[in-house]
């Protein structure tokens, strides 16, 4: 009974006492697992804590089910739209990727650790996938906003390049014990084989389990607690039964993460926020086991070549995958050097790591030793690095405001809505404008509001004020654009955000031409008198997205705000970078006014005119 | 395009009062007024509209405003600060302290965008603006600004 005890009195510590320490010390911008890391360290054998945790086979299990839980949450998080953007660049990181590092790294482990290129390999392997709870937490830390596209290939690449890495581990493992054995126990076609079942089965598992777990959760009547207990439940279940049968029950866990996530049912909301803080504690736990599992001291004598071989991967491995698998895609230099930095590794791989000790492997020791050292220095430069580096590259955006108090009440699905109840910030957008005028996104209702200790009904108020709470029926992929209309503004941004998006600011109704004639470019005489966010929104290829630039004459707009799909402010770069791939605009620019959209508004006016002779042809045929 | 090209050490003013992003205005078109020897009435006329289009405050206290006037030989600069920062409807809706504004010919063209940027770029130092904000006397923040180059040479 009292070991009992002292486990929980020193577990529930430790936690208690990572949160506590990790809101100290996201003052000084130190990644947070990190800090989880160090104190298990300091709680461990040769720290001030004295405990002597040794179980690499407690820790592949408890790091098992934490890594499961982080997957899936992370695929909670992942929107279709974040997949459809990166899912080449990431899935090609994720395997070629994975290889070019691991090869690269493993070259360096053997020249540095003197091993036989087996185990360099090996060491490589683990070494090779960015680390899922690592990505997903701290490309997420306070304050940062990063372009949609370098942070979904990013956390997509984390999230699906485990079994790649595993793959490889294991292949390696498995090789080393069979030349101990003697040889013949491996060859080429296993291999592939396990490779094929590792990938295709993880995708297949994961995929059919999130759309069983979708069809389960939304005729499950269970009481509303219920439905993320079941969640986590299956989640380790797709993670277990797909290792059970070969195949990667990490890729399984993120996939169905994805699917299950995506796709409305009736327990989102109160699934999310509980996965939320299951995702923390699994982080903390797992992070905290880490630290507890090593020995410091006996990292030491390895220390040196161990650097090498982080070194090597940091500036070497990490930066030529990158580029390989990057360069196919339209993608611009600053993006590519920003994801090849933030190559972060962490729990995966000493993760991984324990698999040779635990297949009794004769330097095994050595290796995870040399691994942790990599995940180390890894989480210390690039972990730290991270916001640094996003502003280097011209990554960030301008902050959002901050997400204000909002309460969320799920409705069956079959209503589509949810109720929503946000307290109004101080100097948010929504005070700016009264309640008849608020841009509320389609399909929005004000149900009521709430001051004073009274109910309100909408249509007899003027404004909101701070501290109201407003009820609303709202979609919840809309949620986010309540969030920014509800929530504190932030006070500035900084210095070189703003340089990212230009000098000067219009609203998106300001005429084009008063733009043009301002700052010495021409535009084609019939979009003059277009507002800038429509000349922009037709000259613009794809989606208008905060970011997006075209160039005229020496100047370039850029699209600075957008909400609901509509520009809301624009600025003007006035000495844009010379070697940006925007110089073919101003053409496109001209061909498009002087050519296409002739044409499309002839064509548009002959169907009116049509409309209007046939009567029996709908009327508004042509008006679109 | 440098600092020095477009400001001489009278058109450095420190203590600039003003309640208003109007009277701020009305203010440096008077002083630019007496600088380029132009109506102070269509100078503030000018600035006025091109703050219709969007706003000049380009966040972090500092306003940018400027115009272009046919009658100009040359690019003008004021650099202004004021006592007690003023409301400028500023994208960070911060109150303005710090101001340069800038008038150029009709035809200016690319040095008109070139002495633009050149002033963005130097008032988004938040080291110069710091030192912008502590100096006491008009003639060294001239100095400062006009010696800018050397001391950025981005």
């Amino acid at each position: 009974m009292d070991i009992a005890n002292q486990l929980i009195l020193v577990g529930a510590g430790l936690v208690a006492l990572s949160v506590v320490v990790g809101l100290v010390s996201s003052r000084f911008g130190a990644p947070l697992l990190l800090v989880f890391l160090v104190l298990g360290m300091l709680a461990g054998e040769e720290g001030p804590g004295g405990i002597d945790f040794d179980d690499f086979h407690a820790a592949y299990l408890v790091g098992s089910i934490a890594l499961a839980i982080i997957l899936f949450d992370g695929g909670l998080r992942t929107s279709t739209r974040d997949l459809r953007r990166a899912i080449a660049p990431a899935g090609l990181l994720a395997t070629v990727g994975v290889v070019v590092t691991a090869g690269i790294t493993g070259a360096g482990a053997k020249w540095l650790l003197g091993t036989t290129w087996l185990e360099g390999l090996l060491v490589g392997s683990i070494v090779a996938s960015t680390d899922a709870a690592a990505v997903f937490l701290l490309l997420h830390s306070r304050g940062m906003r990063l372009k949609d596209r370098p942070r979904s290939t990013l956390e997509i690449e984390a999230g699906l390049n485990d079994p790649m890495a595993v793959f490889l581990t294991v292949s390696c493992v498995g090789l080393l014990t069979a030349v101990e054995i003697g040889p013949g126990a491996d060859d080429v076609g296993a291999l592939a084989t396990r490779f094929a079942v590792q990938a295709l089965g993880g995708s297949g598992i994961g995929v059919a389990a999130g759309f069983m777990l979708l069809w389960l959760t939304n005729r499950l009547n269970v009481a509303s607690g219920l439905y993320p207990v079941f969640a986590v439940a299956m989640a380790l279940l797709i993670f277990s039964g797909a290792q059970e049968v070969g195949a990667s029950g990490f890729l399984a866990a993120y996939l169905a993460g994805i699917v299950f996530g995506s796709r409305r049912h009736r327990a989102t909301q109160i699934i999310n926020r509980f996965h939320d803080g299951l995702a923390w504690l699994s982080q903390i736990t797992l992070f905290l086991m880490l630290g507890l599992l090593v020995t410091p001291s006996a990292l030491l004598p390895n220390i040196l070549p161990a650097l090498g071989v982080a070194l090597v991967l940091i500036f070497v491995g990490r930066p030529v995958a990158g580029l390989l698998c990057l360069l196919p895609f339209r993608v611009g230099r600053a993006e590519i050097g920003f994801v090849s930095w933030v190559g972060l590794r962490g729990a995966v791989p000493i993760y991984l790591g324990t698999i040779p000790v635990l297949a009794g492997l004769e330097n095994a020791r050595l290796f995870f030793d040399v691994v942790y050292v990599v995940v180390i220095v890894s989480l210390v430069v690039q972990g730290w690095s991270i916001a640094a580096a996003a502003r280097r590259f011209g990554m960030t955006l301008p902050p959002r405001p901050q997400t204000p108090p909002r309460l969320d009440i799920d409705m069956p699905a079959e209503v589509g809505r949810d109720i929503s109840v946000y307290t109004v910030q101080p100097s948010s957008l929504a005070l700016r404008r009264t309640l008849g005028r608020m841009p509320l996104p389609p399909g929005t209702d004000v149900v009521s509001v709430y001051r004073d200790g009274e109910m309100r009904s909408p249509g007899g108020l003027d404004r909101l004020a701070p501290g109201d709470h407003v009820l609303l029926m709202a979609k919840v992929d809309q949620l986010p654009v309540l969030d920014r209309l509800f929530g504190r503004k932030p006070p500035a941004s900084h210095g070189l955000d703003a340089a990212l998006l230009g000098e000067f600011v219009f609203p998106g109704e300001t005429t084009t031409g008063a733009i043009a004639d301002m700052y010495e470019f021409r535009v084609p005489a019939r979009c003059r008198d277009l507002p800038v966010r429509a000349f922009l929104r037709g000259n613009l290829i794809g989606v208008p997205r905060p970011g997006r630039r075209i160039r005229l004459d020496a100047v370039e707009l850029v699209v600075r705000e957008v909400a609901e799909g509509e520009i809301v402010s624009v600025a003007i770069e006035l000495e844009p970078d010379e070697r940006s791939l925007h110089r073919l605009d101003p053409a496109l620019v001209w061909l498009r006014a002087l050519l296409w959209d002739p044409v499309r508004e002839r064509t548009v006016s002959a169907t009116r005119a049509a409309a209007a002779r046939w009567p029996w042809v709908r009327r508004d045929a042509g008006s679109r | 395009m440098e600092i020095s090209d477009l400001i001489t050490p009278e058109s450095v003013v420190t203590g600039l009062n003003a309640t208003s992003k109007k009277q701020m205005l009305q203010e440096l078109a008077h002083k630019a007024a007496k600088i380029t020897r132009l109506h102070e009435r269509n100078i503030f006329d000018v600035l006025l509209e091109r703050e219709r289009l969007g706003t000049t405050g380009v966040g972090k206290g500092i306003a940018i405003p400027h115009g272009k006037m046919a009658e100009l030989d040359r690019l003008h600069g004021i650099f202004a600060r004021l006592d007690t920062p003023v409301d400028f409807d500023s994208v960070d809706d911060q109150p303005v302290d710090l101001v340069f504004l800038l008038l150029a010919p009709e035809t200016a063209g690319a040095d008109h965008l070139k002495a633009l940027a050149r002033i963005s770029r130097l008032l988004r130092d938040s080291k110069m603006c710091e030192k912008l904000r502590s100096l006491d006397k008009p003639q060294d923040i001239y100095r400062l600004l006009a010696d800018s180059a050397k001391s950025q040479a981005a």
